[in-house]
């Protein structure tokens, strides 16, 4: 969940930085938007998928040991 | 600021994403399959939409003469093409709506298969060599002292000036230079043609060689 939360962050962040470059298209906020907002925004993303699947097998394992344990060998 | 449908589209997806991501952070609710799905559209595909839209919009925004003259060294050319009154090659195609507020990029783009990334290249070249040796240079000193880097070629003239127009052929100056007009030997911005399209700095660099 922290993670997730530093992840909305950083793409607040990143979109910032887009959203100052369209409205101050100088080269400084052009550059930064195109290398650090969209840097920031990949690994926002990485973040949120890392999560979510890591949550998804979790969720996997637990089902698979629960019907494991309901079933005698 | 230079309105685009892409900058319009870019604006409204990245508010939807800061709406999402705040509700996410401000109610901090559990991880339920519908924050996911919310989170999804909040960290995944509105900031990617936000990405490509703005891509386009920079993209438009970079071809402006208003970005050019941003960097004050190039106040000078762009105060000259904004000028109604300008004489010069530049302001002139300035005032032809198929150049108008874009004439810088027009004029000086590399054109061909490649031509759009050439172009980038060389405008990330051009941002490093001011962040780090001109930025404070005056402009009378840019003036005097900077050159294009390569020679303007006639191939981008002839984009729009074919030199295979029957009234072009009557002009004697153009019969008689064709070949090193097309060749690329002769620029048709040279002084005594056409050029130079930017006189102001021919002026500066003659007077510093004349010692003024």
């Amino acid at each position: 969940m922290r993670l997730l939360q530093v992840s909305a962050v950083v793409t607040l962040l990143a979109l910032a930085l887009m959203v100052w470059s369209m409205l101050q298209p100088t080269p400084l906020p052009v550059m930064l938007a195109m290398t650090v907002g969209q840097g920031l925004g990949t690994l926002a993303l990485g973040a949120y998928l890392f999560v979510v699947i890591r949550d998804l097998r979790r969720t996997y394992v637990r089902r698979r040991e629960a019907e494991e344990s309901k079933d005698p060998p | 600021m230079h309105f685009d449908p892409f900058l319009i589209a870019a604006l409204v997806t990245t508010g939807i994403a800061a709406v999402l991501l705040l509700w996410f952070l401000v109610r901090r609710p559990p991880l339920t399959k519908s924050t996911k799905v919310i989170l999804l559209f909040g960290i995944g595909i509105l900031p990617l939409m936000t990405a490509a839209n703005g891509n386009v919009a920079g993209f438009h925004a970079t071809t402006q003469r208003s970005f050019c003259g941003s960097c004050h060294v190039m106040t000078p050319y762009s105060e000259d093409s904004d000028n109604r009154e300008s004489t010069s090659l530049a302001a002139r195609h300035a005032r032809n709506r198929m150049f108008g507020d874009t004439n810088c990029y027009t004029c000086h783009a590399d054109y061909g298969m490649f031509g759009v990334i050439v172009t980038k290249m060389g405008g990330l070249r051009h941002v490093y060599e001011y962040t780090m040796n001109y930025r404070n240079m005056p402009v009378k000193q840019f003036l005097e002292e900077i050159e294009i880097r390569k020679p303007f070629p006639n191939s981008t003239c002839m984009h729009c000036h074919s030199t295979e127009n029957p009234m072009w052929e009557t002009v004697s100056e153009h019969t008689s230079t064709l070949e090193r007009l097309r060749a690329g030997t002769l620029s048709c911005a040279s002084e005594g043609c056409h050029g130079p399209a930017h006189p102001f700095s021919k002026e500066a660099k003659r007077l510093k060689a004349g010692g003024h």
